[in-house]
């Protein structure tokens, strides 16, 4: 299985992939975006199982990644890991197609709960 | 009436949070980030003299900037304890802005979401703190890290409210947002 991790820090890209690690998730094919436009690109030229995406992002939000992708017709399964959860976030996020959304900070555990069922 | 900052219709930071609240914030972030073990002690510190900030603005009805500021020493060993492994023999500036930045994105991320909304959050930012434009619209924690002073403020960015007797400038009697 390969999954998406977009995010434009490096360091939260590093955190994010260690905790999928910790988690449990450790025998997938990682692919990494720093922006929402990286990872849209990313998207259609590595065609991954998930996408693990920032909201708040230069160039694209990971909203509006999430939006470009399902104008282009791609319905990769998409969740948001991000530093605001609050219910508008949650609303706007599975409006536009996220099957969830992960706030920082975040523990192993959130990651399992969110994606049992979700990765393999 | 001691609703004075209602008048304008906009609130001071410390009607809308308090220390317990953001020192609860920061010390999630620390344990999920930083370390399991690494604890925030509730002391304040004297900083020295050589710091480093890293901060959010927030947009909205409270509209302002949280900031984290810490000795550069102190910054490039929290940078160190979020890269683990993976962190080089040498930091770059860039991994201590990536890294003291990212923190930062996750406390004001969480401090924007216990503010009333709607509001907006910005992108990461290091560097001079930016001046505090009404003392008191700050909520200032001093808490230890490994033994070294951190101060997180979250600070608004408005300058003080007019005297009720002052022409109100503002045109938004009700604080609207943009």
């Amino acid at each position: 299985m390969k999954i998406l991790v977009a995010d434009d820090s490096r360091v939260m890209r590093q955190i994010v992939i260690r905790t999928l690690r910790q988690a449990g998730y450790d025998d997938h094919d990682i692919v990494e975006a720093e922006d929402g436009r990286d990872a849209y690109d990313k998207v259609q030229a590595e065609n991954p199982d998930l996408v693990l995406s920032d909201w708040n992002m230069p160039n694209m939000t990971g909203l509006e990644c999430l939006q470009a992708l399902r104008s282009s017709g791609s319905a990769v399964p998409f969740g948001f890991v991000t530093s605001e959860g609050s219910a508008d976030m949650r609303e706007k996020a599975a409006d536009a197609g996220a099957l969830f959304l992960i706030a920082k900070p975040f523990t192993e555990e959130t990651f399992r709960e969110n994606l049992d069922g979700v990765i393999a | 009436m001691t609703l004075a900052p209602a008048r304008a219709g906009r609130q001071v930071i410390t009607a809308l949070i308090d220390e317990v609240t953001v020192e609860s914030i920061a010390t999630e972030a620390w344990i999920a980030l930083v370390g399991e073990d690494e604890v925030l002690v509730p002391l304040a510190g004297d900083l020295p003299a050589e710091t480093l900030s890293a901060w959010v603005d927030v947009v909205g009805p409270w509209t302002g900037s949280v900031v984290l500021t810490t000795g550069r020493q102190t910054a490039a060993d929290l940078t160190r304890a979020l890269l683990r492994e993976a962190a080089p023999e040498l930091l770059d500036h860039e991994d201590v802005v990536d890294a003291f930045g990212e923190i930062a994105n996750v406390v004001g991320g969480n401090v924007k979401a216990s503010l009333p909304g709607p509001s907006t959050l910005g992108l990461p930012q290091v560097g001079a703190a930016p001046a505090v434009r009404n003392p008191e619209d700050v909520c200032r924690l001093g808490v230890l890290w490994r033994g070294q002073p951190l101060v997180v403020s979250v600070q608004g960015a408005l300058p003080p409210l007019p005297s009720p007797h002052t022409p109100n400038e503002n045109p938004h009697q009700n604080g609207a947002s943009l």
